[in-house]
This record gives structure tokens, sequence and C-alpha cells, in this order.
């Protein structure tokens, strides 16, 4: 992330040389770098520009909320502002159209013909089938595409119960790009850092208005008002009004609004699908989403509960590992360092160097090299030297304990509470490492469920964050798909409904393409991993699954056997019948027991009744044997107890208790 | 029968050069004379009676069947069935003990040179629930067959399958319980007046009588004569023919049976189309035994090939508790061999790579006794596994259509190439 630094802007300029009749060197701000690449965080079109708004808000409330421990509770309004209303906003006139054919979506006259005859038709059609009886299917209101011009604005608020942000930081964090405080080596949500300021610079290319926060630290007794704009091509931000209010409620947080250009017909399925994701993943926190527009039958609210209060740890930041350097980090480590000598820096700056380690590796650098010599003092070519050893020295592995995982308990419940699975597994790996960054896979499986599709349904998180787009490609995926057997563990790939939940927390995720949405499938490292959590589960899964096949043979056992009664007595009886003729013929001769069955036979004494009936005793004695035996076996199943947690709630309101001699029932007015 | 007509072929110069080896060839008496003195060697050795599991002491711990009549095979129903009837009575339900015929129950015994069956049992009772099905199945086909020898008929096991398809669900269930049920009885599969419908063929220099009535097989057309489904209804056998060919494929079956090779050279020519069904391995048993001809072999080069040959020779696991009456000993493997791909210089886009099953299946074949018993195969398996390449017989055909009845066979047959 470091590397995003005014460097990668110049490039990118050169590489885009304009047709121009003599080049002018021309400097891009940041700011203008991801105005111009808004893809590469996320900004592809108005629809996911609304979904990365609203994901870069949510993840930023949750780090705040989770960075002073505080449980997190998160209130997301997207609202609809139709053309009008968004005209009066920014106080322009609507226009009536006097040109007609002036627009895109004119029709024209053969257009229109076209049009009505096949309106014509498909009424004909459904007047037809209305006559036969048929179900007469809704027949969609042909609601002309959204032409070109006519888009749709939201405002989108993200209120949260967070860190808030000092006064005077206010402006910058918001106004500047590729300033930040989530910069250094550390297990980070955010993807590029970029946070709600990408959002601002959508806002500002899409409606021109500007963004309003408000935010208010612990203990403070004023609630900052900020209203702002970014100057894209100075990079600086550009404020409107910046203002201290009151704060007669003691809140702490911070409510950021925007009014943005998107979507919402289109990315619909997938915000709420990232919202309740992001449910699963943190059952700590509380959402509130809330979709409001003018047509009340479309507004969506959705409440996220909180299912638990025990929160993952926050990460912590680390030093770099010596395997995972490259040149230009060693540089800028040597530049920001506080220690003198050579041997200090590699000791201080590193993780998994001791002391002893460090004076090995000097040894090993060359003769020019010593332990005392100063750090700030070695040439270029004595730093290439440097990487080049810790490229090639073997060094103990990076710890995990930068890591802050969520929890197999966090995994567990955040699956039961979003998807109510019948059964559910989860697993959390040890802490292993790529390319000198420590990661850990938990991995969760759900059966069954409501809201679930048959089949696989995948759910993948990085360093805590869903991960919505491009499934095909994951390294996830590919090992559900491909690499489990699903049959070993009794399951039905097709036929079951199954949940495989993956999350991969690292230092820093391998992720693949520009827009940060998938792991690759060619890191053997991380495959194998997902692999054994997936299977770990798996073997959790399939004791459960035999135990419950087990009960089910019980239930059904005495149905089965006695299906079978009347075909085994029937192939018997049949026999004995042939026999019993031969016998009273003569035919045949046989020993005194057998003959007497066979006279029995011919007198009816013995029918096919009495064979079926002694038979259904048997089963019937059988089945209860083994009933017993099962019983004494397993004993009283206990299913393992989940805790059941209950919200506080506020000390206000309005009760009545309703006293018993054992317990007291409150009644909340 | 002795219909000396040869259809001579217009012997060309070019020929050869499309044809490779060709030229090799020695004139048509020569080659007879080498098979006729290889026929009579083999046919004055091997008069010393073949070994029985009593001779080797194993009657006690391995399982046989054996021809019963059927009134003796009705009879052992019965007394099976008076068993249930008194378990029933008795409130016990009622169990089968069927002999197990699973692959770890099997045995090669190097002395017989085929597959026996071990004597572990398994119960099945009715009142289990993981088998009962298989025991209302058993009992099922124990009264159908109970019928059979009452009316003394038969029936194909198809038509077994449709007397209750809603019990058997599918054909491949009555079929496996049906082996059950024999191997049960001590009978073979044919003594229950169950056959299988007509899948072998036979032409050549053979006459023998179907039901009573004289068959000549070098006068049955192109197709050849469909082996009878039922043996004992066979008998009578004569034939001038030199050797036995078996064929793996029906290809390569027609082109022999067209270019009329058992003219050229006096033969029988046999082939199961595949995996070979009962009829035809005892179609093949009989007339080596009654007529002393060595039998060669040719099938394709792959592991299915090889493992089709053994079938043949040591008996499938599926019947070897009847591996006594299905097997034919000492079956020549004539080709087409992995040795031949080279030696014969078949081109490469006729050679197949062998995919990781047949890889694995090859290594599995390594590993079983009667391949091992013949060091001649271990080698050419070894080959194969090596060079990862397969070849069909029909890979021949590069050479032209004829290349196999015309070259590649005579050859064969001249160099007494065969292991």
């Amino acid at each position: 992330m470091e590397s995003e630094s005014p460097v990668e802007t110049k490039k990118s300029k050169s590489k885009t040389p304009k047709k121009a009749k003599e080049s002018i060197l021309k400097q891009k701000s940041p700011a203008e770098f991801f105005a111009e690449n808004k893809n590469i965080a996320g900004f592809d079109n108005p629809g996911k520009c609304l979904y990365t708004t609203v994901r870069e808000f949510v993840e930023n409330a949750l780090d705040s909320a989770e960075s002073i421990s505080e449980l997190p509770m998160i209130e997301i309004t997207i609202e609809e502002i139709v053309k009008s209303k968004f005209n009066s906003m920014i106080g322009l006139v609507d226009r009536e159209r006097i040109d007609e054919a002036l627009y895109d979506d004119y029709e024209t006259a053969k257009a229109r013909e076209k049009r009505l005859a096949k309106e014509a038709k498909a009424q004909e059609i459904q007047a037809k089938n209305a006559a036969l009886g048929k179900k007469v299917k809704e027949h969609a209101v042909s609601k002309g595409a959204k032409s070109r011009g006519e888009a749709s604005f939201y405002r989108v608020t993200c209120k949260d119960n967070g860190r808030g942000m000092p006064h005077d930081d206010i402006p910058n964090m918001f106004g500047r790009v590729l300033s930040g405080t989530k910069y250094g080596l550390k297990q980070t949500r955010g993807k590029f850092g970029l946070g709600a300021k990408m959002a601002l610079i959508w806002s500002k290319m899409s409606t021109g208005l500007p963004i309003d926060i408000s935010s208010s630290m612990r203990g403070q007794n004023y609630i900052s008002f900020c209203r702002l704009d970014i100057d894209i091509h100075r990079n600086v931000p550009h404020i409107h009004l910046h203002e201290k209010r009151d704060n007669k409620d003691k809140w702490h947080g911070a409510e950021i609004q925007v009014v943005i250009e998107g979507n919402w017909t289109t990315y619909r399925s997938k915000i709420l699908h990232y919202m309740r994701q992001m449910a699963v993943i943190t059952p700590y926190s509380q959402f509130l989403f809330k979709f409001v527009s003018d047509t009340p039958d479309k507004n969506v609210t959705i409440k996220f509960a909180r299912r638990t209060d025990v929160m993952p740890p926050v990460p912590v930041e680390t030093k770099h590992h010596p395997s995972s350097v490259d040149i230009l980090l060693i540089k800028r480590l040597i530049a920001e360092t506080s220690k003198q000598n050579l041997l200090q820096f590699l000791q201080h700056e590193f993780v998994n160097i001791g002391k002893p380690l460090a004076d090995r590796l000097i040894g090993e650098m060359g003769p020019e090299f010593s332990p005392k010599m100063a750090v700030k003092s070695l040439t270029d070519q004595q730093i290439v030297r440097i990487h080049q050893l810790f490229r090639q020295a073997k060094f103990d592995d990076p710890s995990g304990d930068c890591l802050s995982p969520a929890g197999e308990y966090n995994l567990r419940l955040g699956i039961i509470k979003e998807l109510h699975p019948d059964m559910v597994a989860t697993y959390s790996g040890s802490a292993q490492v790529f390319e000198g960054h420590p990661f850990i896979v938990e991995a969760g499986v759900s059966v069954g469920g409501k809201d679930v599709k048959q089949g696989l349904n995948i759910f993948r998180f990085a360093n805590r964050i869903p991960l919505l787009f491009e499934q095909g490609g994951d390294v996830v995926t590919r090992t559900a798909l491909k690499r489990i057997s699903w049959n070993n563990y009794k399951i039905n790939q097709t036929q079951d409904k199954i949940g495989v939940f993956v999350s991969i927390v690292s230092t820093k995720i391998p992720f693949k393409g520009t827009g940060k949405e998938y792991i690759g499938d060619d890191i053997s490292e991380i495959a194998t991993a997902v692999k054994s959590a997936i299977q770990q589960c798996c073997i959790q899964l399939k004791s459960k699954i035999v135990k419950k096949m087990q009960a089910r043979e019980q239930q059904e056992r005495k149905r089965n056997l006695s299906k079978y009664i009347p075909d085994a007595t029937n192939a018997v009886y049949d026999v004995l019948k042939e026999m019993a003729k031969s016998n009273s013929s003569k035919k045949k001769r046989y020993e005194e027991g057998d003959a007497d069955i066979l006279r029995k036979v011919s007198d009816h004494l013995i029918t096919k009744e009495t064979l079926t009936e002694k038979l259904t005793q048997h089963v019937e004695k059988v089945d209860y044997e083994m009933a017993l035996e099962y019983a004494t076996q397993t004993g009283v199943r206990e299913e393992p107890r989940e805790d059941i947690y209950l919200q506080s709630l506020d000390g206000k309101g309005n009760f009545s208790d309703f006293h018993s001699p054992i317990f007291v029932f409150r009644l909340f007015l | 029968m002795a219909d000396k007509k040869k259809r001579r072929r217009p012997d060309s110069d070019s020929d050869s050069a499309s044809q490779p080896f060709k030229n090799l060839l020695k004139p048509d008496e020569q080659i007879l004379q080498i098979l006729e003195s290889f026929t009579s060697s083999l046919s004055s050795s091997s008069t010393s009676k073949p070994l029985t599991l009593a001779d080797l002491a194993l009657s006690t711990t391995c399982r046989e069947v054996s021809d019963l009549s059927l009134s003796s095979v009705q009879s052992v129903i019965e007394s099976l069935v008076l068993q249930l009837t008194h378990q029933i009575l008795s409130g016990q339900g009622f169990s089968f003990t069927v002999p197990s015929r699973s692959s770890s129950n099997q045995l090669y015994v190097p002395e017989l040179d085929r597959i026996v069956l071990k004597d572990k049992s398994t119960v099945r009772p009715f009142s289990h629930i993981s088998s009962v099905r298989k025991t209302t199945i058993t009992a099922k086909i124990l009264s159908l067959v109970h019928q059979l020898c009452l009316k003394n008929i038969h029936v194909t096991k198809r038509d077994l399958f449709y007397t209750d398809v809603k019990l058997f669900q599918d054909q491949i269930q009555s079929d496996a319980v049906l082996d059950d049920v024999s191997c049960m009885l001590g009978c073979t599969r044919s003594s229950l007046n169950v056959i299988a419908a007509e899948k072998g063929v036979v032409v050549g220099r053979l006459i023998f009588s179907d039901n009573g009535d004289m068959i000549d097989c070098t006068k049955m057309g192109m197709g050849g004569k469909a082996i009878p489904p039922n043996i004992d209804r066979v008998g009578d056998m004569q034939s001038d023919a030199l050797f036995i060919l078996l064929v793996e494929k029906d290809a390569a079956y027609i082109r022999l049976a067209e270019d009329r090779f058992y003219n050229r050279f006096p033969c029988i020519i046999v082939t199961a189309k595949g995996q070979p069904d009962v009829a035809t391995r005892l179609f093949l048993r009989k007339m080596k035994m009654e007529l002393k001809l060595p039998v060669l072999a040719l099938v394709d080069s792959d592991p299915y090939g090889l493992k089709i040959l053994s079938v043949y020779g040591c008996g499938s696991k599926n019947m070897s508790y009847d591996s006594a009456n299905l097997t034919t000993p000492d079956i020549k493997w004539l080709g087409i061999r992995p040795s031949d791909l080279d030696k014969y210089k078949i081109p490469e886009q006729c050679r197949l790579p062998m995919t990781e099953q047949d890889i694995k299946t090859g290594k599995d074949l390594l590993e079983e006794d009667f391949v091992k018993k013949n060091p001649g195969w271990v080698e050419e398996l070894n080959l194969m596994v090596k060079t990862k390449q397969k070849a069909e017989i029909q890979a021949l055909s590069s050479f032209g259509f004829q290349y196999l009845s015309e070259v590649y066979l005579p050859l064969k047959l001249q160099q007494q190439d065969w292991l």
C-alpha cells in the first residue's frame, strides 16, 4: 500500500501520452489519478459505486469501533433521490422538453407503430390465456430501459459509535487522497486505504455535492461538523463549513453523508449479500440497514442483531519479516530507523532476527560489513547485498500473534445467527506463512438452513471482510468445488444445502486482479490450508451426519423390514405349495418332520398368513431389541448447548413487573 | 467340411512397400508345417488328467460347484426352503448363509492356474436393515428357480429380472443374487436353467451338434454361428483345425471371417465381443478339452486386453466358484503385445496414450498372481506401463484393412511368436 505514492501516478501518466502537438510535462495529483482510474478501487459503474461506497463506510465504521474496543453499532441508510428532487437540491429548475426529437429516448413514428403492434399482440395472448383458464403470468409492465442521462441519485448515510475524529484532522482525513492512518504492516480491512475518499471523489464526479461529516470523540462535549469537497487537481480539501456543535447525548463516533449517483436495482442483491455476510463474520456488531425511496413497497429495513459481545482483539502492528521485504522497503526502514548501527537495525526493525542471528548475517554479508557500522551510511550496493541475503537465508516463520482472526466461536455464531443451519462445524487453522507474511485460515461448513440454495454456497472473507465478486477463480471456490470429495463425508454436493465459509486473515492478502476481489488459486500454501480447514469441518460434520442417519434408520427400521415381509413369505410359500402338491400326490418322499409341515400346508393349517404373522412378530421383536440396544449405547444424547445471548436494554423505559414466587416477569411498554 | 477352396490374393510387389514385413513371409505350406508340428506336440503332451482341488488337498478350504441335475437342484432348494419354514415358524425370522464372493475370499492356485473361492461365508439375516433386501431377493430367486425345475424349461437372466421388476429394481441386482444362489446351492449357473443372451460367435473349421442339429461353422455365412447359451445341448465336436484363434473384438473377428482366414490356415475363430460371457467360456473350454487344440489369443495391447485374456484363462473373481468349468488352461498370448508396437512399426498416430486409470489397472495387474506366473507377460506389461502407450487391434489397419489377416497373423504364426 505504501508504494501507491506519486511515483506510480507519474508512471501512469507517462503511459498515456496525449497526442498533443508538443508534449508538456504535467503533474497529476493522486486524487486526479484515482478519479481517472476509479475502477481499481471498485468504482466501475454507478451500481458498483453505490456498493463500494456502502462497504467502505461500513468497514471504516467497524475499524473505528473496534479500535476503541466498543461493540460496533452501525446504521446505514440509502435514500433514493428522484431527479426532480435532486435538481431542487442543487437549485436547478426542471425544464420541459421542447424539441422531443433531440433526445436519445425519442420514439420515432415507426418505432411507435412497432411497439404498439407488439403490445396489442401481447394483450391478445394474455386474454386468450385468461379465457383458457391458464395461470396468467404477471405481465411485466414494460418499463423502458433507463435511458442515458436518466441517472438515479442516492444519499448514503453511515453512522457508527466508534472513535470519532479529532476536530482539526477531519478535512485532511477526507479531502486528501493517500493520507491516512492505516499505513503500516498490520492486518487491515481496507483494501487501498482510500476509504471514504473515493466516495467523495465519486460524489464530486457524479453530483458535485459535498460530503457532510459529523464526529465526536469519547468525552468530547461538542460535535464537529464539517461539510467539504475535494479539489481534485491539487489534492487538497475544500471546506464549506467546519464548526463545533452541541453534543447533548454524549455521542461518540462518526456520521458521514454523501450524495452519489448509483443503481439500486442492479446492485440491491449484492449490497444485501454484503451486509448479510458481514453480519456472519462480525456477530458482535449490530447493523441497521435501511433503504428509503418514494415508493414505499421498495423500501427495505433489515436489522442484523448482535449475537455476542466477544470481540476479536485489535490487530497489532508488527515489524517486517526479512524474507518479505524489498529493496525500496529496506531503504525506507533505514531512513526511518532510530537505531544507529547495522546490528541494532537488523535486530530491532525485523521480526525473527535475534542478536546471534544478526551477527551471523553480518558475517555472511562480506568483509565490508561490520556490526558497528552506521546503518545510514550503507551504499546502494550494500543494500542490494542485504536484500539478496534476506532472500536466501533461512529465518523462522513469523508468528501469527499479530493477526486477529474472526475466531472459531464468532464464525460459528455468525453462521448460526444468519443462516440457521441444521448442522455447523468450524475449524481454525494454525498460523502459516506465505512469502514472509503470516496467515490464518478459518473455515466453517454448514448444512441446511434458511435462505440457502441447494448445492454449494460459498462465503469468502479476507481480513474479515466479505468478498463478493470474481468468485470463479478464487482459491476457496475452486477448492470446495474440485478438491473436496463431499461424498466421503456423507454430504450430497448437489442436493444438500451446503454453506462453506472460509476466512483468511494476513498482514498481506495476496489478492489477484485489479479489484482485489479474489485470492488466486496458484499459491499452494494457501490452497493446502484452505483444503485442510474445510476437510476438518467436514470430518466433524460427518460424525454428526452419521449419527443422524443412524437415528433415522432406527425410526424407519421397522417400516423398512416390514416392507419386505410379503415378498419373502410369498417366495417361501410358493415353493411350499408346490412341495405340498407333490407330497400329497406321493411323487416325492420327505422326511417325517418336513412331511408334517407339508401336510399342514395342504390342509391350510399353515398358510401365507401364518408365515407373515410369524415374520412380523419376529421383526417387531428384533426392532424392540435393537431400539433398546441403541438407546443404551447412545445414552441420553445431549446436543452441545449454545449460550443464549440476551440483548441488554437501555435503562430507561416504562415497565411493569409481574411477581411470582419463583420469578419476575418484566413487561416493557 | 474340408472345403479347401482358397481365395487367392493378387500378389503384387507394390504391396510390400505399404505392408511392411510382407517379404518375410514364407509360403503358406511351410507355415502350415510349423503349425502342424506344434499342434501335434501339444496334443501328445497334454494327455494327463487335469488337477482338481481334491488332488491338492484344498477341497476343505476351497469351495467349488458342480453340475447338478434338475431334480437334485430341486431337492436342494426344497430342503433349504423347509429349513427356512422351520426357522420362521419358530419365530426366529430366517437367514441365508451365502458364500462370500468378495475379492478377499478369492485365491489363485498356481498349480491349477485359476482363481478359486475360499470357504468364507456371510450370514444374511432377514431382520437386519442392511441385508433384508438381498435376503428377500434371494428367497424370490430360489422360488423362481424352483419353478424352472418343476417345468423343466430354460429362461434368460432378463426373463428372471422381469418377473418382479419392482423388487429387483435393476438387473444387476437379480444377476448378482443369481450367482449367490448357485454358489449357495453348490451347482453351476447352467444347472439352474438360467442362461444369458447369446453373445459369443464362432466361425471356422468346426462341426458340432446343437440340440441335435449338426452345424458346420464354415457354412454359417460371414457372421458365423452364435454360441449356444446352454452348453449341455452342444456335442459331437469335430474339427480339422490346427488351432483356435480367440479374438477380443468384433471388428477383428469380422475381418478374419470375411477374409476366410480359416481356409488359409485351418482354425476356429471365436469372439465374445469384449468381456466373455459364461457360454463362450464354457464353449471354449469344451473345444479345448475335446479337440486338444492350442488356443491363441488376439487382444488389444492395453490392460483390459490382458484382463480379458485372464478371464478366459484363470476365471473371473465374480464366478470363481465355478472356475473349474469356466477356465481354459494354457492360452497363448499371440498379440497385439506391447513389444509388437515397435516390432511392427505401428505408426505413432495409431497409438494412444494410456490414461491414469489405464496405468493404474496395468500396475494392479502386475501384482496379480496369474500374471506373475508368466515371466513373458510380466515383461510385456512392464513395457506397456513404461511406454504408457496402448493400441487396439485396429491399429494394424493403418497398413491396409487386410494387413491383419494377410501379413500380421501369418507372420506371427510362422515365427511361433506367442507367450
